[in-house]
């Protein structure tokens, strides 16, 4: 553990409420759609009705024809800019606005602009296009039949097949799966579904003929790459273009990609020649950006009669829609899913996984995930208890027997990652303690005599976050470090920069925590900025729980770079040499001379105001960090169900998570995070899915349909932690935001099938909507 | 969106004057709320348009049906139609079997299968949402059919130009969607 400082300071491990909650509790907050710039216009996009056809003709006469209708752009207008594609984050392009056919319901078709919102949206529906259906591609598992329509024309593959992409050793990996005495297998579906942040995407886009400066407010988790993006796409000199992200309303990863609406913002800016302002509706944001998961898995595990694990098979078809938006590092085209041995000590695994065409929206975005850390997870913790019910053990036994073991770290995985350190067993063990794991099973065993429905499921998870080191990863070529920036002021208070941006992280509270940490300036004196490109280092932004593995550890080594002139400062001042003086936060003091010291605010004075001659006025540093590895935070998480036999609904009786994410920099904070994670875990578990009817209508692409949970659907979170700091990373820590959402779908399953595990249930797939177990209680004679 | 419709409903007239109406489709199309039969293309083919305001969604389908099947014999009909909303929000094709039969006791039934499939806006309000919608069409078909049959048995039917075209509204299909859950079902 670190020392901790005076609570005034309000270093690491302190509780400090979070300081930017005073503006938002105010309404005070600045969203994009708080905006306002003289003479803005408003766009709205016109969008496909089909999944898949051709588009013979498009008449914007009458749209044109409405009062305050300003402009109306087609595909083919983009073509002439050579706009009509651009770019994903993944190998891929996608069209901005249609040309020659529209590849899922819900596409960019037009964009219209008018003096105002509601003008812009009646003139979208006077937008006419004729289409002509084609045969739709929805189920991924027909998308390499030979009878399959082929999408993408622009292609020069005429396949449907986006990759296929494998790691490990499968020759070995057969073999022990061969001569393995035990096997089991699980084919586990992980459905399509959205972040649906509760602020949706949007854009403010000016451009000054006058400076030639193009200024976009984008709702951007990345920033600095949408700039770099932005000046490759549209040719523009880069210094002309400036990306602000304002406040945000949650992202989980939503933000991450770059949207048709931004480009079609931008290019009606610079052709009518007033602001622009683009924001989606609700159902544009489900239907059309960045989804997550829809990973159809297998895996199968090989075992020894006593349960040690030998082997691990990983087979899976991803869905990635229309176009592969993807976006996660170039080098890993299924991202980091290869974390799916979890916390587990296997000798061999193999895993493959083919990405595929379909006509549904683009994306497989990272949702509050360290790029398919989650799908990983999930698959290996459900795997787990599929073996445990084959064996007959205690799934808990299962896992303690197969625990990498703490002496083990760092440890080499058989598909190729380096596990920095870990307790797994600390985690299962306090966990277990807290929900009183013995007496739950004899109480199970009672009502299981009387008829009545229970389960136990336990989540033993792996996380990997913190990309990445520069080596292996990179997003279009911009390696995956992150900077900050920091500027101590005369007077002691300080300002510091990030690469990085928060969307309700509470970045402001924790960074401003580590600088107080570092050099006992309190954290209240110190302001926090992000999300100017004109003005912050560059980075490449908040998603895959990177910001305190990658900007945190570079605000400390700032911070320390600071404190390196501080000292030479205060030798200066106290008039002793260097190696004489001794830090604690906040001050030096002359060894031996406790009363002879001078504050870091002292210190800060003198840089400006009395330095030692030849020294560089002034007191600041900047540190871009490139990790040397990965994270690796992990955790236990139980949780106990009742599910009522006449309706199938499943209630959440209790829900213990211990996580391990490291040194904490502020618990509350890391708290919220847990509570606000596990949230979303349960509506994932039990009520989301986007899902696709045979013509390729969406399913679920209202908030009518897919669900958001409530104060009323969430149960009681019961949090804990272990500590197991990182070794390489500067103060320890690992990282926190998508634990809670990686790790606590397996234990919503776990339990619900566990509590069905007597009827022959070995696996169900989410969500776990009351219809599915009725029908399942039907099935096996439970219920009428 | 693919769903299956069947309705029947009984009338008091003979079998043979109902026929007459459904077997036609400019008078089929005319009962059809939202309905209007706009070209005859040749005897078994007909353009037309059907509204349908579902909310704040007008969906507004141009299309042709042809008759598939016409079995004066057994008084069945086979029509397939395709429509294509006019401002591209989408299309809905159906099959409808339609049956006419006499009943022992005097009067008739009318028997109908639909298979709809519906793809753009309107099919992402959902099958429950769909079917709703369809119950409230052959609602009103059915009284338009009945009111028509009355008007054929007095003599008034044939005259006049073509009626304007009036959408269906199914602004008020949430609320009896919601009815529909609470509706008691027939003890077993």
């Amino acid at each position: 553990m670190l020392a901790k400082t005076l609570p005034e300071i309000g270093g690491m491990g302190h509780p400090i409420k979070r300081k930017e909650d005073l503006r938002f509790i105010q309404g005070k907050g600045n969203y994009i759609d708080d905006v306002q710039l003289p003479g803005m216009i408003y766009g709205h996009m016109v969008r496909s009705p089909y999944a898949h056809a051709r588009i013979t003709a498009i008449r914007t006469e009458e749209a044109k024809k409405l009062p305050g209708v300003l402009a109306v752009i087609t595909g083919e207008d983009l073509a002439k800019a050579n706009l009509a594609w651009m770019p994903t984050l993944f190998h891929d392009k996608q069209m901005v606005l249609a040309t020659g056919k529209v590849l899922f319901q819900s596409q960019e078709v037009a964009f219209v602009v008018a003096e105002d919102r509601y003008t812009a949206a009646d003139a979208a529906d006077l937008v006419e296009i004729d289409y002509e259906e084609l045969p739709v591609l929805i189920d991924p598992h027909k998308s390499q039949d030979s009878d399959a329509p082929i999408l993408r024309e622009d292609r020069e593959e005429k396949s449907n097949l986006i990759f296929h992409w494998e790691v490990g050793d499968r020759a070995a990996t057969d073999q022990a799966m061969k001569s393995a005495p035990v096997t089991a297998k699980v084919n586990a579906f992980f459905p399509r579904c959205h972040p649906a942040p509760l602020e949706t995407c949007g854009c403010v886009i000016d451009f000054n003929s006058a400076t030639g400066k193009l200024t976009a407010w984008i709702t951007s988790q990345a920033p600095h790459a949408h700039r770099t993006v932005f000046a490759l796409v549209a040719g523009l000199p880069e210094q002309n273009i400036r990306v602000i992200s304002p406040d945000i309303g949650g992202g989980f990863g939503n933000k991450v990609p770059v949207y048709p609406g931004y480009v079609c913002a931008a290019v009606a800016a610079l052709t009518v020649g007033r602001p622009v302002k683009w924001i989606e509706t609700r159902s544009e944001n489900l239907q059309s950006t960045g989804f997550a998961r829809d990973y159809h898995m297998e895996a199968e595990l090989a075992a020894d009669k006593e349960g040690r694990l030998k082997a691990l098979r990983v087979k899976t078809l991803a869905d990635h829609g229309a176009f592969n938006a993807a976006a996660q590092p170039t080098k890993f085209p299924a991202g980091l899913f290869s974390i799916c041995t979890g916390s587990y000590d296997f000798s061999s695994a193999f895993c493959e996984v083919d990405g595929v065409y379909t006509n549904k929206a683009p994306g497989g975005i990272a949702y509050r995930c360290s790029f398919r850390v989650t799908e990983a997870a999930y698959l290996i913790e459900r795997a787990m208890d599929v073996l445990a019910q084959e064996l007959k053990l205690d799934p808990v036994e299962l896992r303690r027997k197969n625990f990498i073991p703490p002496e083990k770290f760092p440890y080499s995985s058989p598909l190729g990652w380096s596990y920095d350190s870990g307790n797994y067993q600390g985690a299962l063990d306090l966990a277990l303690e807290r929900i009183g794991y013995n007496d739950l099973r004899k109480e199970q065993a009672e009502k299981r005599e009387r008829g009545e429905l229970m389960g136990i499921g336990i989540s033993s998870f792996t996380e990997i976050v913190g990309a990445g080191p520069s080596h292996t990863f990179d997003i279009l070529g911009l390696k995956m470090f992150d900077s900050a920036e920091l500027r101590v002021h005369p007077t002691g208070k300080a300002i510091m920069r990030m690469g990085t941006k928060s969307q309700g992280q509470g970045h402001e509270t924790t960074y401003a925590q580590i600088v107080a940490q570092e050099l006992g300036i309190p954290a209240a004196d110190v302001a926090i900025e992000e999300g100017d490109t004109d003005t912050a280092p560059y980075g490449l932004g908040t998603y895959a729980s990177r910001s305190t593995p990658t900007s945190g550890a570079a605000a400390a080594l700032a911070a320390r770079k600071v404190r390196e002139k501080a000292r030479k400062i205060a030798a200066h001042l106290l008039e002793v040499s260097e190696e004489d003086l001794e830090w604690e936060p906040g001050k030096f003091s002359v060894k031996g001379a406790p009363g002879k010291s001078k504050t870091i605010q002292e210190i800060a004075f003198a840089a400006y105001t009395n330095f030692p001659q030849g020294m560089e006025p002034g007191l600041e540093a900047v540190h871009y960090y490139d990790p040397p590895n990965l994270t690796f935070p992990f955790g236990t998480y139980i949780a106990v169900v009742d599910i009522d036999k006449g309706t199938g609904e499943v209630k959440v009786r209790r829900f213990v998570a211990v996580d391990d994410c490291g040194n904490i920099i502020n618990p509350m904070i890391v708290e919220g995070q847990v509570h606000g994670g596990l949230t979303e875990g349960l509506a994932i578990a039990f009520m989301q899915e986007i899902s696709y009817d045979e013509s390729g209508n969406i399913q679920g692409g209202t908030f009518m349909d897919y669900l958001v949970p409530t104060a009323v659907e969430t149960p009681h979170w019961e949090t804990g932690h272990t500590c197991t700091p990182s070794p390489h990373h500067p103060f320890g820590a690992k990282g926190v935001g998508e634990s809670p959402n990686v790790g606590s779908p397996a234990a919503f399953v776990n339990a619900v099938v566990d509590a069905l595990s007597h009827l022959g249930v070995k696996h169900i797939d989410m969500p776990l909507s009351p219809w599915k177990i009725w029908q399942i209680l039907k099935d096996k004679g439970v219920t009428q | 969106m693919a769903i299956k419709i069947e309705k029947s409903f009984q009338a008091p007239e003979p079998a043979a004057d109902v026929w007459k109406i459904l077997s036609d489709p400019r008078s089929v199309a005319s009962c059809v709320p939202g309905a209007q039969v706009t070209e005859a293309v040749d005897e078994k083919t007909y353009r037309g348009v059907i509204k349908v305001k579902l909310g704040p969604t007008l969906t507004d389908y141009k299309g042709q049906a042809h008759i598939e099947r016409l079995d004066d014999q057994n008084r069945e009909i086979e029509i397939v139609g395709k429509g294509q909303d006019v401002r591209g929000k989408g299309s809905a094709s159906m099959k409808m079997t339609g049956k006419v039969r006499e009943l022992p006791a005097g009067g008739s039934e009318v028997i109908t299968i639909s298979e709809l499939n519906v793809v753009g806006i309107l099919a992402q309000m959902g099958n429950r949402m769909i079917q709703e919608v369809a119950n409230q069409m052959f609602e009103q078909f059915t009284k338009n059919l009945r009111q028509r049959l009355q008007q054929q048995a007095s003599g008034a039917v044939g005259s006049g130009p073509p009626e304007e075209v009036k959408p269906i509204d199914a602004g008020s299909v949430a609320v009896s969607a919601v009815r529909g859950l609470f509706k008691s079902k027939p003890k077993e």
